[in-house]
C-alpha cells in the first residue's frame, strides 16, 4: 500500500550499485601500483636533490675562489694612501688608485643619470602604453610594430660587444669634441645600461597584476598617475634591481672606456677631459711586469667589488626604508 | 542528470499520491458505510490516522528540502502546494472519520431518509476524483470545474438546511437522530467539497504561479 | 540586521507595529520613487571577434539593487563593465550602444571616461587594495590622485567611507598599517570604502563575494542593503541565492542576451521564461 518508501529504497539501491566490481578491482591494482611508485619516487627525489646540491656547489666554487683570491691578494695593499693618492712612478710601490675610484664613481654616476631614466621610461612605455587598447586599427598595429622593433633593438643591443659601443662613443663624441671625455664614457656606458634596465623594467611592470590598474581606472585616476603612483610604485623593487644590475655591469666595463675616457693618472678636471676608471686601472696595473703593480691591481679589483656591493646594499636599504616595510607576497 | 532535489520531490510526489488514494478510499468507505449501514469505524480510523502521519511526513520533508536545496520557481511552488494538498487530504480522512463517528453515535439510521446526503455525496465523490486527477495530470482547469461543483454543493447544503429546519418545526415528533445525522454529514461533505477546491487551487498555483482566479 | 534595516519590499512590506496603532500603515519603501537612474539601450560588446553582449536594454531605478545572473561566460560581467566604460580598457574590446546616466549618454563624445568612472564606482571580484599603500592611503588614493589636497577633508572622507563600508571600528587604530594585512573580507570592504570615497552615484559590484567565506559574504550583503539608501547598486553574482537575497530586480543573461528582466520576487517565484526557470532551479544543460 505505502509506495511512499520507494524513493528512499530506490536511492539506496542505486547508490549501492555504483562502485562496480570492475571499479573495485581497479582501485586495488591502482593502490598496489602507487605503493610501488611511492618508494621509487622517494629514491628519485633523493638523487635529484643530491645532484642539484652538487651543481650549486659547482657554481659557487669558481665564484668563491675568485672572491677569496681577490681578498687574499687585495687586502694587503688597502690603506688610506692607496685609496686617495694618484699612482706613483711606474714600478714603485708608492701612490694609489684615487683618480680611478673618483673616475669610476663620476662616469658610472653620470651614465646612470642618463641611462636609468631612459631605460625605466622605455620599459614603462613598452609595458603600459604600447599595448593600449583605446586606439584601434592601423594606428594600434603601428604602435605594436614600433614596440616590437624597440624590443628587438634592446635584445641586439644587449648582445652587442661592448668594444663596439666604445667605438660608437669614440666616433660620436670623442672625435666630435676632439678630446677623450667623461661625457663620451658616460654615453657609452649608458648605451650598455639602457637595454638592460628597459627589459627588466618592462618585465617587472608586466608582473604587476592588472587588477591594480583596473582599481585605479575605476577611481577615475588618469593613466599617467596610475602608471607612476600605482604600477611603478608597486614594481619599484624589481625596477631597482634592474638598475643595480645594469650599474654593476657597467661599473666593470673596460673596453668602451679605453675608447672614450682613455684613462689617466690624474684626478678629475672637467667633464670634457679624460679621466681614470677602476677597470682601466686594473687592466693597466695587470699589464705591468712589476710585482707591486700586481698587488695594486688586486687591491683595485677588491675596491671595485666593494663599491658595487655597497651600491646594491644601500639602494635596497633606501628603497625599503621609504616604502612600506611589509613586502607582501600576495599581490 | 537528476538533481538531488529531484529525489526529494519524487518522494513528496509519491507520498501525496498515496495520500490521494487513501483519502479517496476513506471518504468513499465512509459514504458507503452510511448508505449500507455497515459501520467500518476501525478501518476508517486507521486510514485517518495514516493520512495524518503522512501529512506530517510531507511537511517535514518539504521543510528539509527548502532548508537543504533552497528550491525556487516551480520546485518551490510544488513543495508549497504539496504541503497544502497534504493538509487537504488529511482533512478528507478526518471528515470521513467524523462521518462514521456520527453514524456510530446515532445508530441505527436504517429508517432515515438518505436521499439528501446521497445526492450531495454524488457530487462530492466526483469532486474528490477530479481533484486527485488534477494533481496527477497537472490540470490547471480543474480548479474552475471544482468551484462550479462546489457551488452546487453549497446550494444543496443551504437547501437541505432550510428543509430540515422546516421539517423539524412541522414534525417535532419526528426522528431527531435522522435530522441531526443528516445535518452533520451534510456539513462534513460540504467541508470536504471546500477542501477539494483548495486542492484544485494548489494545482493551479503550481502550474501558473498565481492564486486561483476564484479566490 | 538585514530584515529590519532594509527596505527590501518583499520582506519588510509590513513593518512590525510597536506602540502606536494609528500608524498602522503599509510601509512605503524607498523604492517607491521610480526615477530611472540608468538606462542601458541596445548595448553590444565584443572581445575581438567574440560577441559577448548582444543588444541588451534595461532600466535601473534609483536607490535600488539590481542583480545580473547567468552561467559563466553569459556576458553579465562584460555588460557591467560597459556601464562605467571599463570594458574598453581591455585590449581588443569594443562596446556599442547607449548607457544613459541621468539623461546623459556616458558614451557620448562629450563625456570623459574618467569622470564616468568617478560617478559610477566599482568593486571587483577579487579584493584588490593597492599593496604599497596603508589602509588610510588606499581609501584616500582616489581623492589624492584626483587632485584633492585638503588633509582635513581627506581624513573626514576616509573615516566616513570606512564607516560606510562597516570597517571603521575594526581598523580605526591601524589606519597606517598596510591594506594587504587585512583579512580577505576586510580587504573587500576596504575596496568598497575606496570606491565610496569617490562619492559615486552608482556602485557596480562584480561578484564581490566570490572570494570570501560565508560570514564575510553576508556582511557585504548587509552592506548592500544599507548602501542603497544613498546609491544605486548593480551586482553581478554567480550565487543565485545571493541575487535572491539582496536585489529588487534581477536580470538573467544567457549567451550574451538578456533573457528576462523582472522583479526578483517574480524571477524566483514565477519566472516567465523557461530558460530562466531551468537556470535558477539548477536544471541547466
Amino acid at each position: 500500500m505505502s509506495s511512499s518508501n520507494n524513493p528512499s529504497s530506490r536511492k539506496e539501491k542505486s547508490s549501492g550499485e555504483r562502485p562496480s566490481k570492475a571499479g573495485n578491482n581497479f582501485r586495488q591494482t591502482f593502490q598496489e601500483i602507487s605503493i610501488k611508485h611511492a618508494s621509487r619516487r622517494r629514491i628519485t627525489n633523493k638523487i635529484v636533490s643530491i645532484i642539484a646540491i652538487v651543481f650549486v656547489i659547482g657554481a659557487i666554487i669558481p665564484l668563491a675562489s675568485i672572491l677569496f683570491e681577490v681578498i687574499k691578494n687585495g687586502v694587503a695593499v688597502l690603506s688610506v694612501q692607496f685609496l686617495t693618492q694618484p699612482p706613483g712612478a711606474i714600478g714603485s710601490d708608492a701612490g694609489g688608485i684615487g683618480p680611478a675610484i673618483q673616475g669610476t664613481l663620476i662616469t658610472v654616476g653620470l651614465a646612470s643619470l642618463i641611462g636609468a631614466p631612459i631605460g625605466v621610461l622605455s620599459g614603462v612605455y613598452l609595458s603600459e602604453f604600447a599595448t593600449t587598447s583605446s586606439v584601434k586599427g592601423p594606428k594600434q598595429r603601428a604602435i605594436s610594430f614600433f614596440a616590437n622593433t624597440i624590443r628587438l633593438f634592446n635584445d641586439v643591443l644587449t648582445g652587442l660587444p661592448s668594444i663596439v659601443i666604445g667605438i660608437v662613443g669614440y666616433v660620436a663624441i670623442v672625435l666630435a669634441l676632439n678630446s677623450f671625455s667623461v661625457w663620451a664614457g658616460a654615453f657609452a656606458l649608458s648605451i650598455i645600461m639602457i637595454p638592460i634596465v628597459s627589459r627588466v623594467s618592462e618585465e617587472t611592470l608586466k608582473l604587476v597584476p592588472n587588477s591594480l590598474r583596473e582599481a585605479g581606472y575605476s577611481l577615475g585616476i588618469s593613466k599617467t598617475k596610475i602608471t607612476l603612483f600605482i604600477v611603478l610604485k608597486n614594481a619599484k623593487d624589481g625596477v631597482l634591481t634592474g638598475v643595480i644590475l645594469a650599474i654593476s655591469r657597467i661599473a666593470g666595463e673596460t673596453a668602451p672606456l679605453i675608447m672614450t675616457i682613455l684613462g689617466t693618472s690624474l684626478f678629475f678636471t672637467s667633464l670634457t677631459g679624460p679621466v681614470d676608471a677602476l677597470p682601466l686601472r686594473i687592466w693597466r696595473l695587470a699589464s705591468q711586469p712589476y710585482e707591486s703593480a700586481h698587488g695594486f691591481g688586486w687591491g683595485a679589483a677588491l675596491v671595485l667589488i666593494l663599491i658595487i656591493l655597497a651600491l646594491s646594499a644601500s639602494i635596497r636599504l633606501i628603497a625599503r626604508g621609504k616604502g612600506i616595510r611589509v613586502r607582501t607576497e600576495t599581490i | 542528470m537528476p538533481r538531488l532535489l529531484d529525489l526529494g520531490l519524487d518522494r513528496i510526489r509519491n507520498i501525496v499520491t498515496d495520500m490521494a488514494k487513501l483519502s479517496e478510499g476513506s471518504v468513499f468507505s465512509a459514504l458507503e458505510a452510511y448508505e449500507s449501514n455497515n459501520i467500518a469505524k476501525k478501518h476508517i480510523f486507521e486510514l485517518s490516522e495514516k493520512l495524518r502521519t503522512l501529512q506530517d511526513e510531507v511537511t517535514d520533508l518539504a521543510v528539509e528540502l527548502i532548508a537543504r536545496y533552497q528550491p525556487v520557481a516551480t520546485d518551490l511552488r510544488f513543495i508549497k502546494s504539496c504541503m497544502e494538498i497534504a493538509y487537504g487530504y488529511s482533512r478528507f480522512g478526518r471528515y470521513s472519520y467524523d462521518i462514521v463517528d456520527v453514524l456510530e453515535t446515532l445508530t441505527p439510521l436504517t429508517d432515515c431518509d438518505k436521499n439528501a446526503v446521497s445526492e450531495m455525496a454524488m457530487t462530492v465523490r466526483k469532486m474528490i476524483l477530479l481533484s486527485v486527477n488534477a494533481l496527477e495530470s497537472r490540470d490547471k482547469m480543474a480548479a474552475q470545474d471544482l468551484y462550479q461543483m462546489d457551488d452546487t454543493v453549497d446550494t444543496l447544503y443551504r437547501k437541505y438546511l432550510r428543509e430540515l429546519v422546516s421539517n423539524l418545526t412541522k414534525d417535532s415528533s419526528g426522528k431527531p437522530r435522522c435530522y441531526i445525522s443528516n445535518l452533520l454529514i451534510l456539513r462534513y461533505l460540504e467541508r470536504i467539497a471546500d477542501h477539494a477546491c483548495y486542492v484544485g487551487d494548489s494545482v493551479y498555483y503550481i502550474i501558473t504561479g498565481a492564486s486561483s482566479p476564484r479566490r | 540586521m538585514r530584515l529590519s534595516s532594509s527596505s527590501n519590499e518583499e520582506v519588510t512590506r509590513y513593518s512590525p507595529q510597536t506602540s502606536d496603532n494609528d500608524k498602522r500603515v503599509v510601509v512605503a519603501p524607498a523604492t517607491t520613487q521610480t526615477k530611472i537612474k540608468l538606462s542601458i539601450q541596445n548595448v553590444n560588446a565584443w572581445f575581438g571577434k567574440k560577441h559577448a553582449v548582444k543588444g541588451v536594454s534595461l532600466e535601473v531605478k534609483e536607490n535600488s539593487v539590481t542583480a545580473f545572473i547567468g552561467p559563466s561566460g553569459c556576458g553579465k560581467t562584460t555588460l557591467l563593465r560597459c556601464i562605467n566604460r571599463m570594458h574598453e580598457m581591455t585590449p581588443n574590446a569594443k562596446a556599442e550602444g547607449r548607457v544613459i546616466l541621468d539623461g546623459v549618454d556616458v558614451y557620448d563624445k562629450s563625456s570623459d571616461p574618467a569622470m564616468v568612472k568617478r560617478r559610477i564606482g566599482m568593486v571587483f571580484q577579487k579584493p584588490n587594495p593597492f599593496p604599497t599603500m596603508s589602509i588610510h592611503d588606499n581609501v584616500a588614493a582616489g581623492l589624492k590622485l584626483n587632485g584633492i589636497r585638503d588633509k582635513k577633508l581627506i581624513n573626514e572622507v576616509v573615516e566616513q567611507s570606512l564607516k560606510g563600508a562597516a570597517l571603521w571600528d575594526e581598523v580605526r587604530n591601524d589606519l597606517h598599517m598596510p591594506g594587504m594585512g587585512l583579512s580577505g573580507g576586510q580587504q573587500q570592504r576596504l575596496c568598497l570604502a575606496r570606491a565610496l570615497a569617490m562619492q559615486p552615484e552608482i556602485l557596480l559590484m562584480d561578484e564581490p563575494t566570490s572570494a570570501l567565506d560565508p560570514i564575510a559574504s553576508s556582511k557585504i550583503e548587509d552592506l548592500v542593503q544599507q548602501l542603497k539608501e544613498h546609491l544605486t547598486i548593480i551586482i553581478v553574482t554567480h550565487n543565485m541565492q545571493q541575487a535572491a537575497r539582496v536585489s529588487e530586480q534581477t536580470a538573467f543573461m544567457y549567451l550574451g542576451e538578456l533573457i528576462e528582466y523582472n522583479p526578483t520576487r517574480d524571477i524566483f517565484k514565477n519566472p516567465q521564461k523557461e530558460l530562466t526557470e531551468k537556470y535558477i532551479s539548477g536544471r541547466f544543460g
